[in-house]
């Protein structure tokens, strides 16, 4: 039988990252999850850390406050992220620096302050989180798609300079999937989309877990620094 | 925190490296150990998983410090050579942060 995995996943309060939490404790795992908001899952496996992302001091506190409770973490899935519509033109410099300092400081972070922890695991990983909006580049999401590259770029970085501690690091670019990062998305706009895939469907939250799943397989040694992105994009 | 305790830390760090080591690759424990450099046990990313279980260590005990701001970068005698030079140079750092 597989040993339980110690496995940290940020935004796990709701959507995606709180199915991706089910999903491990439903494995065995025990899952280290945080968010802004207090959690919302009870299971004598899955222990809540309230971190804002965006704030340096609180993501090394709460480092600080897990090594003192676990000797190793086998993954890490930064899948806390903020989207944002907006015409480029229009956009306001707070909306880019919030989405900067959430996507891509926030991965930032936690893939360096992890690296302690995530080098004790006989298979260490890390999952980030894309989206199709960087190579369909998209309009009206430019600063979020930037944020995005900018995570894939470090994904890929991070593949190289981890790689002698076998950590591996990939990226899960997903296609539209209703969650609240979409809500604010017209319909039409994502049946749009949704046209430009290979696979001209809706993706679900258990397409990313299976992408995921493989991702922290054991064999999966060797995939590393590569960006998947769901329904046929490349 | 004294020279010895900060070069305790140094050594366990060194015994964590050891442990993902194979045997013929073991760093010796000691004050002359040679780190980082020329006849230095570490690769430059050995240097930084070493440094990273060092700065836990410290900050484990309530020191926060960065080893690797662009001082130790810049400065033209690594502070990384060896155990020595390391933990003069950690010391320093914890007398300035306290």
């Amino acid at each position: 039988m597989r040993q339980s995995r110690n496995i940290l996943i940020t935004g796990s309060s709701r959507g995606l990252g709180k199915d991706l939490a089910e999903h491990y404790l439903d494995s065995g795992d025990t899952v280290y999850g945080c968010a802004r908001s207090e959690g919302t899952i009870e299971h004598d496996s899955y222990f809540h850390y309230k971190v804002d992302i965006a704030s340096p001091d609180d993501v090394a506190g709460f480092f600080y406050k897990l090594r003192k409770e676990i000797r190793h973490l086998d993954a890490i899935i930064n899948n806390a992220g903020v989207a944002s519509m907006n015409a480029f033109a229009l956009t306001p410099i707070e909306s880019y620096q919030k989405i900067f300092e959430i996507n891509v400081q926030g991965t930032f972070l936690f893939c360096q302050k992890a690296l302690g922890l995530l080098k004790r695991s006989p298979n260490p990983r890390i999952i980030n989180m894309t989206t199709v909006a960087v190579p369909l580049q998209l309009e009206g999401e430019s600063i979020y798609a930037a944020s995005k590259s900018a995570v894939e770029t470090l994904t890929r970085v991070i593949a190289k300079e981890y790689g002698s501690f076998g950590i591996t690091c990939n990226a899960i670019g997903p296609s539209p999937i209703d969650t609240s990062l979409i809500r604010g998305v017209g319909k039409e706009k994502i049946a749009e989309l949704v046209k430009q895939q290979a696979i001209k469907k809706m993706a679900t939250p258990d397409d990313v877990i299976n992408l995921a799943d493989f991702f922290l397989r054991t064999e999966s040694k060797m995939i590393t620094g590569q960006i998947i992105y769901l329904g046929g994009i490349s | 925190m004294t020279n010895s305790d900060i070069q305790e830390i140094i050594f366990d760090a060194i015994e964590m490296a050891n442990n993902a080591r194979e045997d013929d690759k073991q760093i010796p424990v000691s004050e002359g150990t040679e780190l980082y450099g020329t006849n230095g046990h570490l690769d430059s990313m050995g240097l930084v998983g070493f440094l990273v279980d060092i700065e836990e260590s410290l900050q484990d005990r309530d020191i926060n410090i960065s080893l690797t701001d662009e001082r130790a970068m810049s400065q033209s005698s690594s502070p990384f050579r060896n155990v020595q030079t390391l933990t003069d140079y950690i010391t320093t750092l914890v007398k300035e942060a306290e």
